[in-house]
Parts: structure tokens; sequence; C-alpha cells
């Protein structure tokens, strides 16, 4: 409120806006939050990797996920600073390629947010088939449809299921895939409860006896005590410990925790004009919060795993599904099945169609990224104009055929050749390379973008001195530094074998490689690329 | 003919500054601005008394102490495409209370903006042999158009056939209904029979025709804009995105088959397209960033466009 001498105070007014298109008035955090709440996905990507925990035997899950949860918050505020001061350009490609230059921003973008997501099909698919193919076929008693999703065939037959799901959405247009993934956020989250009151509601006998008589009827195990027998076979050296102390084994977890909780980012919301650092705050709030929530929504699922499971059942039922010595059959011990054990198998197939909306909802993240990239590379004349055709629908059929067919023969080779399986390891390394792209544009951008910086509304923000999108850049590039050299070093995670390597070597020189074609194709249209990117004087 | 485009630049002058260098930046011969030239805020510079002053600017309160501090501060304003104005708590309560007088001041500001810039293409552009056309769009008040039409660089295209090297332009600035109630918007049905007026005044074969229309053609992804809810806010934090632009311009284009044509309005919408042999171009808009999004065409009369590129300047 301000005030004039011997008056009554009154409501300043600081601007005054008049009517024009595209003056909103605002958007709902709530609304960001549950994309970003949906790409960091607990269900899918988050208990599909915290069944990796025994390969670092002595790391505390929840104490890395905690911990990783709580730091990535500067990537949150990385993104936001990024939306606030160049918004609606939209997304790594564009920030990388104007604040660094067109070659690093096409080759990071087009491997980290397009040929890189050829791979995630199968990964998605795999989860597919763990979490839903394999639980409903189990609970029907039908065992050799069970048996064929872990065949490379059944793998195969996942993955174009995950392509084409992907596809179909992208076709319906993001404001049917909006309303979609609203419905699955809601459905998924009352599967969720129901999960959580079923374990907060029983015992850990009363789960014995659940497991015991499962593990025999519906997934056939011979053993008399099935429950004691996981622990048996898969017990190992720190399996029984919750949050251990054990600080270093702690962080090597985070390296591998980062396959389910990097993509709070996916959430940031670009759109809105004539306002200000409000927006800015929304954007973290959205971010930061889904981040936060999943993170207390993870660490509440383990701590009740451990309350009613046992957390040494839980860790040795992991190990002994990768050491082959499991109790289920060879199907992963999926906590969403174990939990649903205390219910009829009829409601134990709702329960679990219920949770598969956390697939459903999410499925279409593995193209929507990509076919925006293509869009902008093809704007820049980089990719054929083609590349963004779209039909009298408004379906971009090329960008949609030149993600699924790739993906389509990517996922054959997954299914087909372990030696491919394993190059797709490094999905999560190619992304973060982006990411680190990004962020090194962030932290230069105020020197950089010096203009566009001084005139957005986070100029103002500082840490000692350093503009607050340096310090987080700062931050959030140690991340990524520590998480990049621990996948290129330590055997553990998979993806520091030579062929893997060479095989993300080749990408990024196909990436450079287009790139630098593109620019000769150009030159001899009479193109000059560098009018893409090169800034105008305004004096 | 080397034909540069950019559009919705919403009172920057940042981005009219870069749009006017644009001609020797790009080398071209024809300097198009699309439309919504003006801005869409006013922002009070209040005096607190004892050469003080305070501001607040995206939600950021500046306070200042010095003239010098004063003008950087309408600097930043100017650039960012709104207009500022000094005044003090009693006129500015005045203004808040009274609609008609602050939509006044803005008329005011805006015009006298449009005045200026008219002034800076003559210093910049007169006499080199640059034509400029500009076509105001549906955000803009039908006053700009008597300014662009007396000024003396700039050319007035609104609702016109214009012969440039061998080609012609036809442009509107006119579009379909909006949420906002706009100052050039109507009915489809309105808008084709505008638009069919104008082409029909077009001599040249399509192959040497451009329409210039602000709207986009419907569904071609230049349209594609956040849905809003009733109380205009964005749905699904603008996820939802739906395609807004006219099936007048599309039927237009679809009919007549020029060879190339220039769209703005849906600044998130950067893009163009085909419709059949026609290249759509919508080069979107950063104006409040000081980015001038823009579109550089080199035609030579043939079927389809010779060479085209979007840039970020």
């Amino acid at each position: 409120m301000a005030s004039i001498a011997g008056q009554a105070p009154y409501e300043e007014r600081s601007l005054f806006v008049r009517k024009a298109t595209g003056l909103v008035r605002g958007w709902s955090v709530q609304d960001a939050f549950i994309y970003a709440f949906f790409s960091i996905n607990l269900i899918t990507l988050g208990l599909y990797i915290f069944a990796d925990g025994p390969f670092i035997p002595k790391g505390s899950l929840m104490l890395a996920i905690l911990l990783s949860g709580a730091y990535l918050v500067f990537q949150t505020i990385v993104y936001a600073a990024l939306i606030a001061v160049m918004p609606r350009a939209g997304g790594d490609y564009v920030w990388v390629s104007r604040v660094i230059g067109g070659g690093i921003g096409f080759t990071l973008a087009v491997c980290g947010w397009w040929f890189i997501n050829w791979h995630w099909v199968p990964i998605y698919a795999n989860i597919l088939a763990k979490e839903f193919f394999q639980p409903l076929g189990a609970i029907l008693g039908w065992n050799g449809f069970v048996t064929f999703w872990s065949e490379p065939k059944g793998i195969f037959t996942a993955s174009v299921i995950t392509a084409f799901l992907a596809a179909i959405f992208i076709s319906i247009g993001m404001r049917g895939y909006a309303k979609l993934q609203k419905l699955c956020f809601y459905s998924g989250m009352i599967g969720l409860l129901i999960i959580f009151g079923l374990l907060i509601f029983h015992t850990k006998n009363d789960f014995i006896a659940a497991f015991n008589h499962y593990a025999h009827h519906t997934y056939g195990s011979k053993s008399a005590n099935p429950y004691a027998d996981t622990i048996k076979h898969g017990t190992y050296p720190g399996a029984g410990k919750l949050a251990g102390v054990a600080f270093g084994s702690t962080l090597l977890l985070i390296p591998m925790i980062a396959f389910f909780n990097l993509w709070s980012n996916w959430g940031a919301t670009l759109y809105g004009e004539v306002r200000g650092a409000s927006d800015f705050k929304k954007n973290i709030g959205a971010m930061a919060g889904a981040l936060i929530a999943t993170t207390i929504l993870a660490v509440i699922f383990l701590l009740l795993i451990a309350h009613t499971m046992g957390w040494n059942f839980y860790n040795s039922a992991n190990n002994a599904w990768w050491s082959g010595t499991d109790q289920m059959g060879g199907v992963w011990p999926y906590p969403v099945t174990l939990a649903s054990f205390f219910v009829s198998p009829w409601l134990q197939f709702i329960v679990i169609l219920l949770m598969s909306l956390w697939f459903f909802g999410w499925v279409g993240t593995v193209f929507l990224t990509a076919s925006r990239v293509i869009f902008a590379t093809a704007f820049d004349r980089i990719l054929p104009e083609w590349a963004a055709r779209v039909d009298r629908r408004g379906t971009p059929y090329f960008a949609i055929l030149i993600m699924l067919g790739p993906s389509l023969i990517i996922s054959y080779f997954y299914a087909y050749n372990s030696t491919f399986t394993n190059w797709t390891l490094d999905a999560t390394l190619v992304i973060a390379v982006t990411f680190l792209g990004s962020t090194v544009a962030a932290g230069i951008l105020p020197w950089r973008k010096r203009e566009i910086y001084n005139a957005s509304p986070i100029a103002k923000y500082n840490v000692a001195g350093i503009p607050l999108i340096t310090a987080a850049a700062i931050l959030f590039l140690a991340f990524l530094a520590f998480c990049i050299y621990k996948w290129l070093s330590d055997g553990v995670y998979g993806s520091n074998n030579h062929g893997s390597l060479i095989y993300m070597g080749c990408l990024y020189g196909v990436a450079l490689a287009i790139y630098i074609g593109s620019r000769i194709v150009r030159k001899r249209q009479g193109l000059d690329m560098s009018m893409v990117y090169g800034e105008i004087p305004a004096e | 003919m080397r034909l540069y485009f950019a559009t919705d630049v919403h009172g920057s002058e940042t981005c009219w500054r870069k749009f006017l260098n644009s001609a020797q930046h790009y080398k071209a011969d024809v300097l198009v601005l699309g439309g919504d030239m003006t801005g869409k805020a006013l922002v009070p510079i209040i005096d607190d008394g004892d050469g003080k002053w305070h501001a607040t600017l995206l939600e950021v309160r500046t306070d200042m102490t010095s003239e010098e501090e004063v003008a950087a501060f309408e600097d930043r304003v100017i650039r960012r495409g709104y207009y500022p104005f000094r005044t003090d708590p009693a006129n500015l309560q005045r203004l808040s209370e009274d609609e008609s007088h602050w939509h006044g001041l803005f008329q005011e500001k805006m015009l006298e903006t449009v005045e200026k810039w008219m002034r800076m293409a003559d210093e910049r552009l007169g006499g080199s042999g640059v034509r400029v056309f500009c076509c105001p769009g549906n955000d803009d008040q039908f006053e700009v158009d008597d300014i662009i039409d007396n000024a003396k660089t700039v050319e007035l295209a609104e609702g016109r056939v214009v012969d440039i090297d061998g080609f012609q332009m036809v442009s509107t600035g006119w579009s379909n209904r909006t949420p906002w109630n706009t100052y050039r918007e109507e009915d489809e049905p309105d808008l084709s029979k505008r638009l069919e007026a104008a082409i029909s005044e077009v001599t040249a074969p399509p192959e040497r025709v451009v329409y210039n229309f602000h709207c986009p053609p419907y569904r071609t992804g230049l349209d594609d804009a956040p849905e809003l809810t009733e109380d205009m806010r964005l749905k699904d934090a603008g996820r939802a995105v739906k395609p807004v632009g006219s099936t007048a311009v599309r039927a237009a284009i679809e009919a007549h088959k020029p060879t190339l044509t220039l769209h703005g309005h849906i600044h998130e919408s950067r893009g163009n397209c085909r419709i059949g042999r026609t290249l759509c171009i919508n080069p979107g808009s950063s104006y409040e960033q000081g980015d001038l999004l823009g579109a550089v065409i080199d035609l030579d009369g043939k079927k389809k466009v010779k060479r085209f590129l979007l840039t970020s300047g």
C-alpha cells in the first residue's frame, strides 16, 4: 500500500495494461507440478532403478534419494532462470545455440533429446512389461504370457507397443495429451494411496503369509518358505540397512538414481507476457515442488516397504531376481505387486491397472521433446523443411516417423543383442550431457547475453555478488560432472565399457555430421546460416 | 529480391531499431513489419520527492535517486516494449481510479512512439532505396495507420496491393476473433470478404504474389496457442495448445496459391509450413527480450520461393 500525505493509504498501481492479444492472468502451479511430477516418475523410473540398489551394496538408497532430491533443486533454479531470461524460446537447443553456438546446441540437443530417446523406447518397454503385462498375466495365471515378456520377442513387442503409444499421443496433440496426463495423475495417485494404505495397515507377518501364498499359487515357487528363501538366496552385506552411514557408497548411488530424479525440468512452463519475477518463482515452485514431493513419496514408500515387507527382504528380492534365484518365477519383484498381495487377485488386478496409469500418462514423453527439437532445428534450416511438416489435422507425421522408425530398429537390437542392450545404459548419460550444455549456457548467460539478462526479472538476484543463475549453474554443474565422471569411470553403472563409448561417440559424430553437412548444403543453396543466430546491431 | 520480414514488436524500441538496421545486416531490398507494432503496458515512475523516484518493472521494484537512474530505467522500459511516464502519487491515484484517463495517456504515449519510430526510419533509411512497409495488426489502434500513412520512408500496407520489384504484396492486419476483443478482429465470414476484396486487386500471377496477413492460417502449426480457461488463465500450465488461426486465411491461400505468405499474431508459433506450393512463415516474436525474430526470403518469381531463413537477431 502507498499513501499520500493527509489521505488514506491506497493500492499503488505499478502497471497499466491495455487490451491486447496474449495477455493472460497466469497459470496454475498445480498444473505445471503435475507434469514435472510425472517426469520424475516414482513408479516407473523410480521403482525400476531402485531395484539396482544391490549393485552398490553398502550405500543407503533412502539417503541417496534425499540428498540428490535436495541438491537437484539447483537444477530447477537453473531451468527456471533460463526460462525467465529467454521465455518462449523454449528448450535446451535454443538456449545453447543462442548462447554458446549453433553446432554445439544442435549436437547436444539432437543427441540428448532425439537420438537417445530412440534408446529410451526399449527402456520404457521394459518397464511396461515388468509393471503391466507380467503382473497382470501372473494374476490371470497365463504363465506363457508372463514368460513371453522376458524373452527377446516380448521385449521387442513391448517396444513396438511403447513406440506406437507415444506416436499416438503425439498425434492427438498436446491438448489431448495434457488431459490424459491429468486423468492419469489423479487416478495413479489413488492407486498409490491404496498401496500405501495396504502397507500401513498390514504387518510384516501378514506380508510373509501373503507373499508365501502368492509365490506358491501365482508364481509357482516350490519353496516351503519363499519369503525366507528369498532372503537366504538374495541377501548381501548391507541389504538390511535402510539408512546406513556408508556415505561414500551412498554418494555412488546418486548417479544411479539420476535415472529417476533428473527430469524435473520437463515441467517448466514457457508461456506468459507482461509478468515477471513471480513466474520465475512459480516455475521453481512447480519443478522443485514436484522434485521434493516425489522425493518424499519415494522415502515414504521405502519406509513402508521396510516396515511391512522388511528392508532385507526388499533388497534380497531384487538381488535374487538379478541373480536368478528368486521365488517369483523370474518375474521382477515389482513393489506394487508385492503390496497388492494383501487383497484378492481381482483386486490385485485393479490395483495394477490403476498403477499402470503412471506409465500411460508418462509414455508420451519419450517422443514429445524430440518432436520439439526436430521442429526447432528444421525451422533453423539445419534439418530439411519436411521434418517439421504437419498434415491438415496438425499431426507432425515426418517428425513422428523419424522418431518411430529408428526407435523400432534400435528396439530390435536391444531385444536380440545383449551387447547392444548394455550400450543403452548410456541413456541417462547422454541427456545429462545435454543438460550440461544448457547449464554452461545458463552460467555464462549474464555475460554472453548481457542486455537480455539485465532486462530480465532475475537480474536482481545475486548470491555473494554472483548472479543467481550462474551460482545455481555452478552447483548443478558439479552434480552433473560428478555423475558423468562416475558413469564414465565406474563399471557399476554399465556405461563405461569400450563399445558403449564408441557407440556414444558415434551418436555425437552423426549429429555433428548432420550439422556440418547441412551447413555445406545450405551454403551451396546460397543460404548463409550464420544469419540464423547473428544478432542485428540495435544502435 | 530479398525481403526481410518481422512482426509483433509490440512497442519494443530495441526490436524497431534492429528492424531498421536489418536491411543493411541482411542485405535486404524490402523490409516488411507484419503488425502489432504498439506496446501493451504503461509503467509509472513515481516521484517520491527530494529527487527520489521509484517504479516497478516485471514485479521488481527499483528505487532511483538521480536523473541518470530514472533515464536508465525509462530506457529499460522502452526496450521492453512498454511506455514509461513520470508521475506523482496523487496523479497516479487519479489515473488508477479513472480508466478513460489512463487510456488517454496510453494512446498519447503509443502514438508519440509510433511518430518517433517513423522519424527514426527517415533518419536511417531515407534515401537508401530500401522500401519499408508496415501493416498494423489486430492489437494496433486505427490512429496508428494515419501516422504511418503520413510517414516519408515507411509505407502503409494495410488493405493495399503494393508493387515491389515485379512482385505484388497484399496486406491486412485484421484477424479472426480473439478472447481479447482487440481493435482489428472480426468473424471468419467477414474476414474472408475483407481478404477476397484485397486479393481481387492483385493482377500478378500467383508465383509473383505475397500475402502479408497478420493472422496465420488455421491448423498449420503456425497458429498453435495455449488454450485458456474461462477466467483467462493458461490451461494445463500452457501445455494444452490448440490451433487458433483463421480458416478464412487458409481458404484464401488454398484458393489463390500465392508463392509466399507472411504471418505473425501467435508469438509462440515460430515456424514455416507449406500449403500446396505456398510457403507460409510465422517468424514468431520475442520482443520482450529485444530479440528480433524474423525471416529473410529471396524471391525470383519462379513457382517456389528461392530461399528463406528464419532468423533470431
